[in-house]
This record gives C-alpha cells, sequence and structure tokens, in this order.
C-alpha cells in the first residue's frame, strides 16, 4: 500500500521491482511480529497459569517456599489490586498511581538516556579522533562504571543541590536523571568507538583520495560504518537508564517514580500484599515501553543496510 | 630538475620506497623507479606480490610518500593532485557504502566537492548511463553482483572527471567471464573518455589485453625490470584475444618476467615455430 511510495518516483521498472520486494519484506516482517507477540502473549499466559500452580501445589505438599496469599497473592487479586483506592478515600486508584508513577520515571529514564547518548557519541568520537584521547579517557570511562552506584548517589545529590545558576536550580530530580545518564552513556561510547574504528583500509583510502577532510570522513563514512556497533549499545544504554532511574530514586529518595513507589508499596506487604506486585508491573511496563522504542530506533538506523550486517 | 609537463599524466623520476628505513625488517619497495604516462596512455603494472606495483600506485595516489625521488602527477605533486582531484581510484574491492544507493555512492565524491544536489544527480546518472547500469540507480549496493558493483565503483572513480584514472587491481576477485566482460567495458570507457589509465594486475593477459604498454616488475628489491609494448593497435574487441600479435605480446610479457631481457627475442621465436 503506501510502501510504494518507498520507491524514488522518477525510477522504472527496476525501482517498482524495489517497491514490490521493500512491501514483501514490510508484510513478512508485519506476519513475523505478530507472531512474536502471540508467543509473547503465551508466555505470559504460561508464568501466570505457573503460578497458580504453585500455589496450588504449596497448598498440598509442602514447598521450599511460602507460597501463602501473604507473600504469592493470587494473580487475580494483584489485578482487584489495582483498582483499589491508593490510600484510604482516594479518588485515584493503585494503578493510576502506577501509571503516573510509571510515566514520571519513564521521563526521567527517557532523559537520561538522551544525555548518556550524547556525552558517549561525543566520548567515542573524541577518542577515536585523537589517539591521545582514547589512551587518556578510555580509561576513566571504564573506571567509571566501577564505582558502585549505591556510593555515588548521595555525593550526586549532595554536590549537585549546590548548583544553582540563575534562574535553575539543581534538584534531586535532576540527580536522579544524572545517574540515569552515567549508566547509559558507557555502553554507548565503547560500542561507538568500535564501530568509528570499524571501516575497512580501503574505504579509508578511498575517502583519503577523495581529498576528504576529517570531519566528512566521520559524517560520511566513520559515523554510518558504526550504526550496526551503535544500535546493540543504544539497547544496552537504555536498559542501564531504566535501572539506573529506578535505583536512583530508591537511593535518593525521590518522589514520585515507579522506584519510590515500589519501596512504598513494599512496606504495606503486610496490609496489601498484592499493592507492590502493581508496582513491579509498572516497572516491568517501563523496561517493555524503553525496549519497544528502541527496537523501533533500530528498524529506522539499520533500513537501509544488509539485514546480516544489522545483527 | 623535472622536466615533467602537463602532457605526462604520470611522470616518476628515481622513485625509491624504504619501508622501515635502518631497522632490521628494512624493505626496499621501489628501487630507483623511472617510469612516464604518456597522456591518454592505458599503462598496466604487473609482476609477483611484494614487486611494488600496489606501492608505486599509492604514491602516485598520495596515499604514501615516495622516500626520495620526484613524482609528477598530470604536473603536480601527488599532493596538489589528490586535493584537486585529478585522479580517480579504483581499488580490488569496490568499497561501496551499503547505506547509500548506487547513485548516491556515486555521487559521493562530488558531495565531499560541494557539488549542489540536482548537479551531482545529473552527472551520476550520466555515470551510471555509461557503465550501463542506469536502472539500478536507486537499488542498494549489496543487491548488485560482484561485476556490477565494480563497474559503480568505476563510475565513482570518474565521478569528478579526473584526468588519470588509477585502478589497483580492480577485476582481481571476479570470475574469468565476468572478468572479461569488464576489461571491454574499460576500453570502452577508456575510448569515450580519452582517460590516461594506470592499471595495477596479476593477470598477463589482462595487461596484454588492456595496454599500450605492460610495465614489468620484479621484487626484492621492487623495481621496473622491462616494458613491452603492445602493437595491438587502438581497436580491440574478443577477436583480439585470439589474434597472434596478442599471444605474441603475452609470451613477451611472460619471458620478461621470467627475467629474460628482450622481449622482442621471444616475440621472434614464437614467431618461427
Amino acid at each position: 500500500m503506501t510502501n510504494t511510495a518507498i520507491a524514488d518516483p522518477q525510477t522504472s521498472a527496476d525501482g517498482a521491482s524495489v517497491g514490490a520486494a521493500r512491501s514483501r519484506t514490510f508484510a513478512r516482517r508485519a506476519r513475523n511480529g505478530g507472531i512474536s507477540l502471540l508467543w509473547a502473549l503465551a508466555g505470559v499466559g504460561l508464568v501466570i497459569v505457573m503460578w497458580e500452580l504453585v500455589k496450588a501445589l504449596g497448598n498440598v505438599i509442602p514447598l521450599p517456599l511460602n507460597t501463602s496469599d501473604m507473600t504469592m497473592p493470587h494473580v487475580w487479586t494483584m489485578f482487584a489490586a489495582m483498582g483499589e483506592p491508593e490510600v484510604r478515600g482516594s479518588e485515584n486508584t493503585v494503578l493510576d498511581a502506577v501509571i503516573a508513577a510509571t510515566f514520571r520515571s519513564l521521563l526521567l529514564a527517557f532523559g537520561g538516556f538522551l544525555i548518556g547518548v550524547a556525552v558517549g557519541l561525543l566520548l567515542a568520537v573524541i577518542m577515536q579522533r585523537f589517539l591521545f584521547a582514547e589512551r587518556g579517557l578510555l580509561p576513566f570511562v571504564i573506571a567509571s562504571q566501577t564505582v558502585p552506584l549505591i556510593a555515588l548517589a548521595p555525593l550526586i545529590v549532595g554536590i549537585g543541590n549546590q548548583i544553582e545558576i540563575g534562574p535553575i536550580k539543581w534538584t534531586t530530580t535532576y540527580s536522579v536523571m544524572f545517574i540515569a545518564a552515567y549508566l547509559a552513556f558507557f555502553p554507548l561510547s565503547v560500542g561507538a568507538l568500535r564501530g568509528l574504528q570499524a571501516p575497512t583500509p580501503t574505504s579509508l583510502e578511498l575517502m583519503r583520495s577523495y581529498a576528504a577532510t576529517p570531519n566528512q570522513t566521520v559524517r560520511k563514512l566513520r559515523f554510518p560504518s558504526s550504526i550496526p556497533y551503535i544500535v546493540p549499545a543504544l539497547k544496552v544504554s537504555a536498559a542501564a537508564s531504566v535501572v539506573g532511574t529506578v535505583v536512583a530514586e530508591i537511593s535518593t529518595g525521590v518522589r514520585g517514580g515507579i522506584g519510590r513507589l515500589l519501596i512504598e508499596y513494599a512496606r504495606q506487604i503486610t496490609s496489601q500484599p498484592a499493592k507492590v506486585y502493581v508496582a513491579v508491573f509498572g516497572a516491568i511496563a517501563l523496561g517493555l515501553v524503553v525496549a519497544a522504542l528502541v527496537t523501533a530506533l533500530d528498524v529506522y538506523l539499520t533500513r537501509n543496510l544488509p539485514k546480516e550486517k544489522s545483527a | 630538475m623535472s622536466t615533467a609537463t602537463t602532457e605526462h599524466a604520470v611522470h616518476a623520476d628515481g622513485i625509491w620506497k624504504i619501508f622501515n628505513e635502518g631497522q632490521p625488517n628494512e624493505v626496499t619497495a621501489l628501487q630507483d623507479v623511472h617510469l612516464t604516462v604518456e597522456s591518454g596512455e592505458f599503462i598496466s603494472l604487473i609482476g609477483p606480490s611484494g614487486c611494488g606495483k600496489s606501492t608505486l600506485l599509492r604514491v602516485i595516489a598520495d596515499l604514501t610518500d615516495a622516500t626520495k625521488g620526484d613524482m609528477r602527477v598530470a604536473g603536480h605533486t601527488p599532493h596538489e593532485a589528490r586535493e584537486q582531484q585529478l585522479y580517480g581510484m579504483a581499488f580490488q574491492q569496490a568499497a561501496l557504502f551499503d547505506w547509500r544507493t548506487v547513485r548516491r555512492n556515486v555521487e559521493l565524491p562530488l558531495e565531499l566537492q560541494g557539488w549542489d544536489k540536482a548537479k551531482r544527480k545529473a552527472r551520476a546518472l550520466e555515470l551510471l548511463d555509461m557503465v550501463q547500469l542506469a536502472d539500478f540507480a536507486e537499488h542498494r549496493p549489496w543487491e548488485l553482483s560482484g561485476g556490477m558493483q565494480q563497474r559503480v565503483a568505476i563510475a565513482r572513480s570518474l565521478a569528478v572527471d579526473p584526468t588519470i584514472l588509477l585502478m589497483d587491481e580492480p577485476f582481481g576477485a571476479l570470475d574469468e567471464m565476468t572478468r572479461e566482460r569488464m576489461q571491454n567495458e574499460l576500453l570502452r570507457i577508456r575510448k569515450e573518455t580519452g582517460k590516461s589509465i594506470v592499471f595495477v594486475t596479476h593477470s598477463i593477459p589482462e595487461a596484454v589485453y588492456l595496454s599500450d604498454r605492460v610495465v614489468v616488475m620484479s621484487p626484492r628489491p621492487g623495481r621496473i625490470t622491462d616494458i613491452v609494448d603492445v602493437p595491438l593497435g587502438g581497436d580491440r574487441d574478443e577477436d583480439t584475444r585470439e589474434a597472434d600479435a596478442f599471444f605474441d605480446a603475452v609470451t613477451a610479457v611472460r619471458e620478461a618476467l621470467r627475467g629474460r631481457v628482450g622481449g622482442s627475442d621471444a616475440r621472434a621465436k614464437v614467431g618461427e615455430v
């Protein structure tokens, strides 16, 4: 349908055949996508069945884990908990609160991801361009990831809170984003550096024979060549930014996000054991949304590459 | 010192290239190379691995520096020639960029020179027409066969309309049938464009079929041992490959590669038999 529009209007019969091939590819992808979705739903169903089976089994024979409703509420209890008021007398349901918190964490994770990607790419370009920068920076880049996040979070909050530039006042929210970015930049800078160094000697000599400037070589050759390396790095970075956000929310005590909500609901486990699972679903949804966004980015970035290369 | 004028496509005067000079692993890749390629001439460099034929091409292209000697490319230093895009280059690997369409691959050198979009598109289509790939302009390189990819690479090397083409075993990775077709294509393109061509190859028949002169090189140290004239004229076609004069020239090059002096002797001998 709309796929024929991809083909350049001025191309002849061959252009049309390319368009047809692409729409076939699209149809195949859509079908594969549908099958994948079915498998994913089957997987979720399997987990639910297993959960209830283990609970039922626990009532009959003693198992080495506590299957009581206190620790393993029924799946339907969890769904019911979604509709309950968040606090007594409140109009907001637990689900409302979880969705709002998930959305807020998503924004923070996304912000951290963007900053991390920008910093990671910049570092990679600098390290590729100047050997001394690679020698000097790479050890620090690697060392940065060996510092435990738990140690880092209070430090960032402490230093950050003293920052005040005119009307802009650093808040703990920025600290959360910073920590997410701190985790996200690393896989990207290392992956992009490898990608920027990936072009074959022949391609580089070709650019030299064209008297291309170093900037042109980066833009026209090195950067496009690095896409197959950047895409998997983006996936790792995105996951890191989600984990970073949730952990940072917990360790900095910032309110409103899913990390904080998880802690709050976990404390209420004795009175409302199903509630914390709703927050867990929120955290899972957060991860899935980010994964879906990155997959969409993957499809977009590798649309022009042969499929075996866009691993 | 050099008397080279712009009439000479390439003028090499006492070129030396020594790798790792003064170290135990010192290698003399080129020893005192003198060579003049006339404007419009087709020259092949042939010889076993390590004879310095690719190194010589790379010195011409300013991809590496000569240790000693004076090199002129269309009357300029190799550096100037490269900066002014006086030569186009094709390698054994087509080195097309997967993320660009065939047309935009041909446009690449023009893009780097800052041509505007409409002009470079028109130029690329014109060149793709010349290499008979106009129908594949909007395809991706990886959808094309090896021979087609190499034709795109040749079109790309002609994009800026350089006076000289430098080709480093461009057909080395192709099968024999494709290779012979590509040779005919190259001769046709040469006739249409009048380019001077320096062509590096391992294949004796290829060198003879394409060239006006075959430069025979020898390793350790890399040097020119003989230059064989190929008196086959300007109009060559499939019949040429079966002509006596072709076989005579092939024999002459082969003898020269074996290190026997005097290609003309060999030719005379073949004539007697």
